[in-house]
């Protein structure tokens, strides 16, 4: 108890130490439109959540970054155990892979302007963003399978089906929660760039990109400061999902 | 009565079985006797069918089920005791009937009270105990043991080999042991092959009667 209240009075003399050197450099460059003071910018944030139309925005643009991160999860974890497990179906969809995970989010972002109706680009573009690092990670712990165990499944010949939900997926289980946290933290940033260009009526993203019109750069941190917190605040619910199931086994 | 006949089987340039003949009588524990490395192991995977031959073929087997403890466990460390027995019994009982296998062979290999342990709490002989009692809960026809008791301390090992001949005169079945140690040999075996060189040679087939000879001849190969 001692402990913990010790470790988070660390934690808040170290934020508080980067606010400082923040305000600090504000009072240096003492121009709001280069970097507005932490004073602005809470402010402005307090400002924002008192508004009804923040709270929508939260709301439509955590739908988009967990629509694009579960349909990921759901189709990289699915995928990356087939092609895990049989090498020749790996083979055939590396390369689409490595193609997916090395196009610039930007060609993507334009492409699906084009091709979706605006609130559905940003949840496509965190899907496809999400995706690749899902299945790599599911692959990887699908190889990581214990050999001997799988010989031991084949002597008591265990159902394929069986194999796969028993001892396949336990043993990829830290891998793919590694993978799922990194991608729901990429997920959130994608999912604003996204909406920075196809503008959705309510998304964190519009709001950004009015801040940067109207030269609002108080408002453009008081964004920023949610998306951060948003991405923070379901990373630990993430792990902390896990880590309860871990306790549960 | 199973039989490998005329088995041929290479890795890559080494040929571990020449032209091989074995055989091995039904319901009775037959010890394959011989240096690391010699293909023991091999000999049983084959008879399992999970190492494919090159050429010839083995017969007796059709339609059998096997049963294997491994020199380690092997078993499931996210389950526990029960769900490691429960998890080979699936696909061949019912429900209620899983129930009360795995409680019986549980009592055998006296873990009753441990069921609900998760394997990484276990000690490496009451693993090997869970390897054991998974490998009689399971009807298997065929059973392989391929060193099931090396790396135990001398007291687990007899413990072992006790409760081994004590489940298989419960419940018998055709056995395929395979050691490098004289006293284990002679102590649980019917029918011992010793085993040499490569590609394999049978140097002896010996019929386990009187133990000390046998003993003196094991101890001089």
């Amino acid at each position: 108890m001692m402990n913990s209240i010790l470790r988070n009075k660390n934690k808040l003399f170290i934020i508080l130490f980067w606010i400082f050197i923040w305000e600090i450099l504000s009072l240096i460059i003492a121009q709001e439109i280069y970097l507005p003071s932490p004073h602005a910018a809470f402010s402005s944030l307090i400002n924002l959540l008192t508004s009804k139309d923040t709270y929508i925005t939260i709301y439509y643009s955590t739908y988009r970054t967990l629509a694009g991160f579960f349909l990921s999860c759901l189709s990289g974890i699915l995928l990356g155990i087939i092609c895990g497990i049989y090498k020749p179906i790996y083979d055939l969809f590396n390369p689409l892979i490595i193609i997916m995970r090395t196009i610039p989010v930007m060609s993507i972002i334009i492409i699906a302007i084009i091709w979706f109706k605006d609130t559905n680009v940003p949840i496509f573009v965190a899907f496809l963003m999400c995706f690749p690092i899902i299945w790599t990670n599911t692959v990887s712990g699908i190889r990581s399978t214990d050999n001997k165990l799988l010989e031991m499944c084949e002597v008591y010949k265990i159902k394929k089906i069986r194999v796969i939900s028993s001892v396949y997926l336990y043993s990829s289980l830290p891998y793919i929660q590694a993978g799922m946290v990194s991608a729901l933290g990429i997920g959130w940033k994608v999912t604003s760039a996204a909406e920075v260009l196809s503008l959705p009526k309510y998304s964190i993203g519009r709001f950004l990109y009015d801040s940067k019109v109207y030269l609002e750069i108080p408002d453009l941190f008081a964004w920023t400061i949610i998306i951060v917190s948003l991405s923070f605040l379901f990373e630990t619910l993430l792990k902390t999902v896990f880590s309860s199931g871990d306790k549960n086994d | 009565m199973i039989k490998l006949v005329d088995v041929t089987k290479k890795y890559d340039d080494l040929i571990l079985l020449q032209d091989f003949n074995i055989s091995f009588e039904k319901n009775k524990i037959t010890c394959l006797f011989g240096p690391s490395g010699v293909g023991k192991t091999t000999i049983a995977n084959i008879v399992a069918g999970i190492v494919p031959v090159d050429r010839g073929f083995v017969e007796g087997i059709d339609n059998s089920l096997f049963s294997y403890v491994f020199q380690e466990p092997r078993l499931l460390k996210w389950y526990n005791v029960y769900e490691n027995i429960d998890f080979v019994l699936k696909d061949v009982y019912e429900p209620e009937k899983r129930v009360d296998t795995i409680n019986s062979y549980l009592k055998m290999v006296e873990l009753s009270q441990y069921k609900n342990y998760k394997i990484d709490a276990l000690s490496g002989g009451m693993a090997q105990r869970v390897s054991l009692a998974r490998a009689f809960a399971y009807p298997s026809h065929i059973l392989i043991m391929d060193e099931p008791f090396k790396g135990l301390d001398i007291k687990l090992k007899n413990e072992m080999s006790s409760l081994f001949i004590k489940m298989w005169s419960l419940s018998q079945r055709t056995v395929i042991f395979i050691t490098h140690d004289v006293e284990e040999a002679i102590n649980l075996s019917h029918v011992i092959y010793t085993l040499k060189n490569r590609p394999v040679d049978i140097v002896d087939r010996i019929i386990v009667n009187n133990k000390e000879e046998i003993k003196n001849l094991l101890l001089n190969l």
